[in-house]
């Protein structure tokens, strides 16, 4: 017998030296109704993992989001298709303490933008209010990676340098440089860090900003947070869930049903309520909070509906989201031996 | 001014690079774990489920198990994304494929 499981281990093992190529991504379908005002929301967020030999990794992400919406005055939907290229990035392994990325990436300020993003992922479907404060892509170089500090704690850390690109509208990037630093303990499952970026062009401006994760070992409960500022404006965001599979009734339903929530805050920075639309964030001092249910029908795929009310002294309004969102992978090549 | 202290920071960022990954000891690049015995290897298991838990587990549920040579892809890509130290994504690895 525990010949039989060796040998399946070292076939797998085996088999886990030569990856595939992946076609992964995210594909979802929202209803989202802000003010009163119905948005349909198609989007296909396609990601092609590329493994070259042992070290190399080529990584893509492009996204299609389809929103639609009535005419004020009535009428039938219309919208535009937008598409954006998140990230297209060769990483080398250069040893276990550091990866080199080069390439258009993700940038490495906070938490979201690079781990909660994807649809299947995030528990509340609305992006925080804070998210356009640090720029999303970056053109350059960038080292990362995570080693034990000792046998309780892990860093992590990203360094970058971006170039400034201005030609295509879905490529654009900022000349800018900055990291983040993170520090992990995975016994309590607690992570926190900080993240910097430094603008080298225009008003040559500073972001800061400070995460932190923490998943209680005793509880299927998962929270997250991120608070950041710049010259633009400043908040936070906090963001929980909480799976239902520790209660003793309606097992089967309820181990597949979360219940999620968040709370943020937005301040007005030094720009005109005008600049700051332009850039998606509010135009005025803004406070949101949030609550839902997320269905797991499996674990890629999930059932979301949500209820949030904003307050900002323009107005204050109702944000109602349902929709679904799937999460696939297929290979792109054989995946036995 | 501010491209002579780009193209330093350029240099700067270039040279370490190139100097650590020089000076750092040769990564064994074989994803594969060694396991002596099946004690050991159910050991390495349930430390990996630990390791799963405390690294994905941070922003997503746990997916399906895939097949070895995607999971490997896979695992490469979220050592990356995630910083996942260079033991736990072996140990995670080994548990996603059993």
């Amino acid at each position: 017998m525990s010949f039989v499981f060796a040998a399946q281990l070292f076939a797998q093992t085996t088999e886990s030296d030569h990856p595939v190529p992946i076609l992964t991504g995210t594909a979802g379908y929202f209803n989202f109704v802000t003010a009163g005002q119905n948005q349909l929301d198609a989007q296909i967020n396609p990601v092609v993992l590329l493994p070259l030999g042992g070290r190399w990794l080529l990584e893509s992400r492009a996204e299609f989001e389809g929103a639609f919406q009535r005419p004020p005055d009535g009428g039938s939907y219309g919208g535009m298709v937008s598409k954006n290229l998140d990230y297209a990035q060769v990483d080398y392994i250069a040893n276990p303490f550091m990866t080199v990325t080069v390439g258009r990436f993700l940038t490495p300020f906070g938490i979201f933008n690079e781990r909660l993003y994807p649809i299947w992922i995030r528990s509340i479907q609305q992006d925080p209010l804070i998210l356009p404060l640090s720029a999303e892509s970056s053109d350059g170089m960038m080292l990362r990676g995570g080693f034990p500090a000792n046998a309780r704690v892990n860093l992590n850390y990203a360094v970058y340098v971006s170039a400034i690109s201005t030609g295509h509208s879905n490529l654009q990037s900022n000349r800018d440089v900055g990291g983040r630093m993170g520090v992990f303990l995975p016994g309590p499952r607690l992570e926190f860090g900080a993240s910097w970026q430094k603008l080298l062009q225009d008003q040559r401006t500073n972001s800061f900003g400070f995460h932190f994760a923490w998943q209680p070992t005793r509880l299927p409960l998962s929270l997250h947070s991120e608070y950041a500022r710049s010259n633009q404006g400043s908040g936070y965001w906090v963001d929980g869930a909480y799976r239902f599979s520790q209660l003793a009734y309606w097992q089967k339903v309820m181990r597949h049903l979360e219940f999620a929530a968040r709370a943020e805050q937005f301040f007005n920075g030094q720009i005109s309520p005008d600049e700051a639309e332009a850039l998606g964030l509010p135009g005025a001092n803004t406070r949101e909070g949030e609550f839902g249910l997320n269905y797991y029908l499996h674990d890629g795929l999930k059932v979301v509906g949500s209820y949030g009310r904003e307050f900002s002294y323009t107005g204050n309004f109702n944000l109602w989201t349902v929709g679904v969102a799937y999460r696939f992978a297929v290979p792109l090549g054989r995946v036995a031996e | 001014m501010t491209s002579n202290v780009l193209k330093a920071l350029w240099l700067l960022v270039l040279m370490s690079t190139i100097g650590i990954a020089a000076a750092s000891p040769r990564t064994d690049t074989s994803t594969e774990p060694v396991v002596r015995n099946s004690a050991e290897a159910e050991s390495m298991r349930l430390e990996g489920e630990k390791k799963f838990r405390a690294n994905c587990g941070r922003c997503h549920a746990a997916p399906q198990k895939f097949p070895p040579r995607m999971m490997a892809t896979i695992i490469r890509h979220m050592r990356v994304r995630a910083t996942i130290t260079d033991e736990d994504m072996r140990l995670v690895l080994l548990y996603m494929t059993q």
